[in-house]
């Protein structure tokens, strides 16, 4: 499959451990959070934003083992429920496929991604957490978690587009 | 340098099914699994974070600070009006206290009272570098570890009351199970009235008791402390303040909750053991044999 009849970019390794390297570091970023006004804004969504902007150029079985992998130590390091983050981590990209885009991203197709990156996480999680702790999730914890990381995003974005025009070819990332 | 794969390729699709079982599959085993245990990968990882979320702490510390001066600029007057009340309260209240503290060390000379609480003098200052505060788990990452003797169990304490304690300690680091997770369970007690409950967390700030005991000597505003009845935690711990939800549930608003956690520490407080088979078995012999040398002494 492909979008608009544009065939895609063959898949090169080192924009998938640079991504997979990224991920990781936002997996460790999930442990703490900042606390504002007496209200804990967590950094769980984090990594997803790292998901949302995956570069297309990266292969595309090496992304999937480094985001199964960079969930599992997620939720190693956040102490959370072994595989959830996995399987949240490995299902965005499944439905992203980034590989798959013929072109980057435009900014408000971005928002539009990210926002039903959001929506699908929050589904996961509370469907994976009532299966395995059987309790409804904190939702006003994940809408915190989520508004922090909306936040983030265009600085994100920002600092990726930078970077890769600086170190490579943009269209590397894109 | 190419990828070997083409990305519209089967393979993909068929490595991404794979990886979506495995963390199903990852997932479904833990359903029902306790999760105060932890595997060797988890303190691995935990370990690992550590040192980043150490450095990371100092930035995030300074953007709370800073939005913490801002609330308290706007709040300053008002607070200062609150202290100058409550400075002039608490002296009155500083001099009846010493006068009851003189007649209550006098009364415990004279009946030689035990007055140990079990809390331990000693105590080890951490610092919260990590807060996960997620859709279900709620705990702490400390940087102190079994270097610095701190052991699974030990209560973990901020100024304003219990946080929690450790469940699961490595050498540098470790994990503390915050009050209010789902699966925090503790002894408490009026420190009013005595009555005692258990303080079962369910994720929300305000946690509900259980199995209460003497439900008509609990209050709206009781001061709750831990009462050591589950033996592990000592007697007296300041837990928070009895409070009764909407639906008239009574439940206990975390005193450790109204402040950001930085500075904590830890009170290296052992468990109490129930006795073994084998000491009480030994305890028996021991005393008959101290009857039967009474009985052969002329």
């Amino acid at each position: 499959m492909t979008y608009f009849d544009v065939q895609p970019p063959i898949g090169k390794t080192w924009p998938a451990i640079a991504a997979g390297a990224a991920l990781l570091f936002a997996g460790a970023l999930s442990v703490t959070g900042l606390n504002l006004f007496g209200v804990q804004f967590g950094f769980g969504f984090i990594p997803l934003l790292v998901l949302a902007i995956w570069p297309r150029r990266a292969n595309g079985i090496l992304s999937i083992v480094l985001v199964f992998f960079a969930g599992l130590f997620t939720d190693w390091a956040a102490g959370g429920i072994i595989g959830q983050s996995a399987l949240l981590f490995v299902l965005i990209w499944g439905v992203l496929r980034p590989e798959l885009r013929s072109s980057p991203f435009s900014p408000i197709n971005m928002i539009v991604i990210w926002l039903a990156t959001c929506g699908l996480a929050v589904v996961v999680l509370s469907v994976s957490g009532v299966f395995v702790m059987g309790i409804a999730p904190d939702l006003t914890a994940m809408a915190r978690q989520m508004i922090l990381a909306s936040c983030l995003l265009p600085v994100l974005m920002l600092l990726r587009k930078v970077i890769s025009m600086r170190l490579t070819d943009y269209d590397d990332w894109g | 340098m190419r990828g070997r794969e083409h990305p519209n390729g089967g393979l993909t699709r068929i490595a991404l099914l794979i990886a979506l079982l495995m963390s199903s599959v990852i997932v479904s085993l833990q359903r029902g699994a306790v999760a105060q245990k932890s595997s060797s990968l988890e303190m691995v990882s935990q370990e690992t974070v550590a040192p980043l979320v150490s450095v990371l702490a100092v930035p995030l510390g300074g953007i709370e600070d800073f939005f913490e001066g801002i609330g308290d600029r706007f709040s300053a007057y008002d607070d200062n009006q609150k202290l100058h009340d409550e400075i002039s309260v608490l002296r009155e209240r500083q001099a009846h206290y010493d006068s009851l503290a003189n007649k209550v060390a006098r009364y415990e000379a004279i009946l030689g009272v035990d007055t140990e609480t079990g809390i331990p003098l000693r105590k080890i200052a951490a610092r919260a570098i990590g807060e996960t505060d997620g859709p279900f788990v709620r705990s702490l990452l400390l940087n102190v570890g079994t270097r610095d003797d701190v052991r699974v169990g030990n209560p973990v304490m901020s100024t304003q009351g219990l946080v929690g304690h450790v469940i699961n300690a490595g050498p540098n680091t470790s994990r503390v199970l915050r009050i209010s997770d789902l699966n925090s369970r503790i002894a408490i007690a009026s420190a009013d009235s005595g009555a005692t409950a258990i303080l079962a967390g369910d994720n929300s700030a305000l946690p509900k008791l259980a199995f209460i005991n003497d439900q008509d000597k609990w209050t709206l505003g009781d001061r709750v402390i831990t009462s050591g009845d589950d033996g592990a935690l000592p007697r007296g711990l300041l837990v928070g303040e009895l409070v009764r939800d909407k639906a008239g549930n009574l439940r206990v608003k975390l005193s450790s909750l109204s402040e950001r956690l930085d500075w904590v520490w830890v009170s290296p407080y052992q468990k109490i053991k129930p006795p073994s088979e084998t000491d009480i078995e030994a305890e028996v012999e021991t005393e008959a044999g101290v009857s039967v040398e009474a009985v052969d002494a002329p």
